[in-house]
């Protein structure tokens, strides 16, 4: 079992003045934090914040600029391809479109890291994956195809096939977007038991400030690719960052002034 | 106009290393993979096989018997000015095998095949299913191009041979039925002036194409950008792409053919 609770928690993953540029716009800037095993770690900020951006750089989908990406002790941004691949067996994702491959059925989706990269039988196979769709309360829909069933219920299929392989760390991109608020609050309540129960430390990229009050460990603020503000949600709560403010209150005036600064040629 | 043009170039040479890359990779997949305990899915290859083989053979039968149709009414227009009716057997056979089958094979599996590979890999791009499988460290050139390629190498040259038989059979009905030539003279005739190199120097051609259409699909496939119109782009852009480039290549390798005297 793996042992967070030494008082002095390494960092599983760690961001050292990270940017990254897309057509010589910054999209992240010089941005640094800790996540701490076992600890729910929230991204937030508004839409074309970053925060997307960020999540992309440390499961290694997009190259960074500069900086370093190191997660379990091994620089990603510096690592081989192969041992880019042995640390993405160390971690899931959960997609925001939950990403499940259209041509297999909910079984061989979540059965597939692990016949990709198990040598177990088909048989002992089928029981994992029976135990990762019991975890999400998907059993019974083995056998459907992505396109029968729901928004939500394909989330809980993500987030099967995303612990299937029992991985110590967990992404999740914009887990409760579009979907109502009861199927919202029981993938939040999913995200918190296997937090808690797996100890895996997980990393929520969203914007949904319900989500991150019920769920959040530590959060990190991200506005224009910049750290605003981060700490524990207590710290946020208590903040008086007037970015942090507006985003909790939801206002449309304040420093995040959409008006002001994309559509200043109206 | 001299930087538009610039811009061109670079897009094409890109895309040309883009292409270049991807058929070694999956070469590297094919051959260097397996050492390395990481094999190319054979029921992936099967799967494949059947969409691009077996779902294709109607339409190249019916394609490749009706240009043997045409084949025989047109040359016999023309051989029975000369009093030399009977040499449709061998001019259908000959132009079918050399020329008209694996082009026209080509062709088609081009606009079935080709155009499903990248529709079907540009909807997986945009809905970010290949990116979930790279963080899966899954390699998307193993687990999606690969099995395709394979799939389309062996069942293009196998539907070319049927696209031979079923257009002597074209060329068959007319020669016996409404040219009155003896069946059995025609068949004879047929196979006289049918050389083995007439077959393989078309099977050839059907290989390369088949590198083709595939390299071509899964490239514009996992290069596809901008949601549903992106996937649209590409799609049409495999199928014109594939078509310039199996005219082009059949141009090139019809000459090396005839220079060399193969």
């Amino acid at each position: 079992m793996k042992n967070c609770d030494s008082p002095d928690r390494e960092a599983v993953i760690s961001l050292r003045h990270v940017s990254k540029s897309f057509q010589g716009r910054k999209v992240i800037d010089d941005v640094s934090f800790d996540i701490y095993c076992g600890d729910i770690f929230v991204i937030m900020g508004c839409s074309g914040s970053g925060k997307s951006t960020l999540l992309r750089l440390m499961t290694g989908a997009i190259k960074l600029d500069e900086g370093q990406v190191i997660i379990k002790g091994k620089d990603i941004s510096r690592a081989s391809s192969g041992e880019i691949d042995e640390v993405k067996k160390s971690f899931g994702m959960l997609f925001q479109y939950s990403a499940l491959l259209d041509s297999l059925s909910v079984e061989e989706n979540v059965a597939l890291p692990l016949k990709e990269h198990t040598k177990l039988a088909e048989d002992i196979i089928r029981i994992i994956v029976n135990m990762k769709l019991s975890l999400v309360g998907l059993r019974g829909f083995e056998e459907y195809y992505p396109s029968q069933i729901s928004g939500g219920m394909r989330k809980r299929v993500g987030l099967a096939r995303a612990i299937a392989l029992d991985p110590d760390i967990v992404f999740y991109d914009e887990p409760t977007s579009g979907l109502d608020p009861v199927v919202g609050g029981v993938i939040d309540k999913l995200i918190k038991d296997l937090s808690e129960k797996l100890i895996i430390t997980s990393v929520v990229v969203t914007h949904d400030m319900q989500s991150v009050f019920k769920i959040a460990d530590r959060v990190v603020m991200i506005h224009k690719g910049r750290v605003i503000e981060t700490g524990t949600i207590e710290d946020i709560k208590n903040s008086r960052d007037p970015y942090v403010r507006q985003f909790i209150s939801g206002s449309h005036t304040g420093p995040i002034n959409f008006f002001k600064e994309d559509l200043g040629v109206l | 106009m001299v930087s538009s043009l610039g811009r061109f170039i670079i897009a094409v040479f890109k895309d040309l290393v883009g292409v270049v890359s991807l058929f070694l990779d999956i070469l590297y997949w094919i051959f260097i993979g397996p050492f390395k305990g990481k094999t190319v899915h054979r029921e992936s290859v099967v799967h494949q096989m059947s969409f691009i083989g077996i779902r294709s053979f109607l339409i190249v039968f019916f394609v490749t018997i009706f240009t043997g149709i045409v084949l025989a009414m047109q040359t016999s227009y023309q051989l029975g000015k000369m009093g030399a009716t009977i040499y449709v057997a061998s001019l259908v056979a000959v132009s079918l095998c050399r020329e008209l089958s694996p082009v026209l094979t080509a062709l088609v599996v081009a606009g079935r095949a080709g155009s499903a590979i990248a529709a079907e890999l540009g909807t997986m791009k945009v809905s970010e299913q290949i990116e979930a499988l790279d963080t899966m460290a899954i390699n998307p050139v193993r687990f999606l191009a690969a099995p395709r390629f394979i799939a389309l190498f062996f069942m293009l040259p196998c539907l070319t041979i049927v696209g031979n038989i079923s257009g002597m059979i074209g060329g068959f009905i007319v020669g016996a039925g409404s040219l009155h030539i003896n069946p059995d003279l025609y068949i004879q005739t047929t196979f006289k002036y049918l050389a083995l190199k007439d077959i393989y120097t078309g099977l050839t051609k059907s290989f390369v194409f088949a590198v083709i259409i595939a390299l071509i699909g899964c490239y514009e496939g996992l290069n596809t950008s901008g949601g549903a119109e992106g996937v649209g782009k590409a799609t049409t852009q495999s199928v014109v792409i594939s078509f310039i480039l199996i005219i082009l290549s059949d141009c090139a390798l019809t000459a090396v053919f005839y220079f060399s005297n193969v």
